[in-house]
């Protein structure tokens, strides 16, 4: 049943599925990062390049980016369903959203890969 | 009743375009509940939260890049009117997470009674409010 509900038969429920599961993901990061932050106390410039330095806390950051990114295309967009109800003008938000948020994937990609 | 009864049929009769929808474009006539309160908010600071997203991986590759434009950030970070700023934007991360977790709750069918329900709604506005608090302590003192 629940399996069933996951196919591509059913996209709404995909997407409030990925909705939870990249919320989860950037909680769990959140509430870690958090707590780094406050044991590491990072308090100048070279401790706050250490702070980025390894390379696990730079995936996990990327890995809380793209579940970020995929949490606010959902979100954003289900705001633009609601309070834009003008199809042509939707589509034209919806794909500035996938754009800009594209646009901050790739740079967020870059600055802690490169 | 049957007089009802007559007043819905009429209705149904009626197409769409035509039907007499009540209409309350006034928001400020709408007495939000805690729990609509809560949810309105979830998805506002949400909002907030997205538009702020360049301005978080800017100060972030600037603080990265070198010494002084570290400085740079610091500075920028401790000026008292960016301090109330970044207050504000915590309290739309604190609340965001809050409510998150409050939703991710309910979806496991936990809290769902309407008692629960308003409880939980005041645990999230009065943890957002605290987290912040903590926060402004810590970036004053």
């Amino acid at each position: 049943m629940l399996i069933e509900l996951l196919t591509k038969r059913y996209p709404g429920m995909r997407a409030w599925l990925t909705q939870r599961l990249s919320a989860l993901v950037m909680a769990v990061y959140s509430v870690f990062a958090v707590t780094r932050f406050l044991i590491v106390q990072p308090s100048n410039y070279v401790a706050w390049i250490d702070f980025f330095q390894p390379l696990w806390w730079r995936i996990a950051t990327l890995l809380f980016w793209i579940s970020l990114c995929i949490h606010a295309w959902l979100g954003i967009r289900d705001v633009f369903k609601d309070y834009v109800p003008n199809p042509s003008v939707r589509d034209v938000l919806d794909k500035l959203l996938v754009v800009s948020l594209w646009i901050y994937l790739i740079w967020a990609t870059w600055l802690l890969l490169a | 009743m049957q007089n009802n009864q007559q007043k819905n049929s009429q209705k149904e009769k009626l197409r769409p375009g035509q039907m007499s929808r009540p209409k309350n474009l006034n928001l400020f006539t709408i007495r939000l509940p805690i729990n609509a309160l809560v949810s309105i908010l979830h998805r506002a600071t949400g909002c907030v939260l997205f538009l702020i997203l360049p301005v978080i991986l800017l100060l972030l590759q600037l603080s990265l890049n070198s010494a002084e434009h570290y400085q740079t950030v610091i500075a920028i970070l401790h000026s008292p009117f960016i301090k109330v700023m970044l207050l504000g934007l915590a309290w739309a991360f604190f609340h965001h997470f809050f409510a998150g977790i409050r939703h991710l709750a309910m979806d496991v069918h936990w809290m769902t009674t309407l008692m629960k329900a308003r409880y939980t709604s005041k645990v999230v506005l009065v943890l957002g409010a605290l987290a912040t608090l903590v926060l402004a302590v810590k970036i004053w003192i």
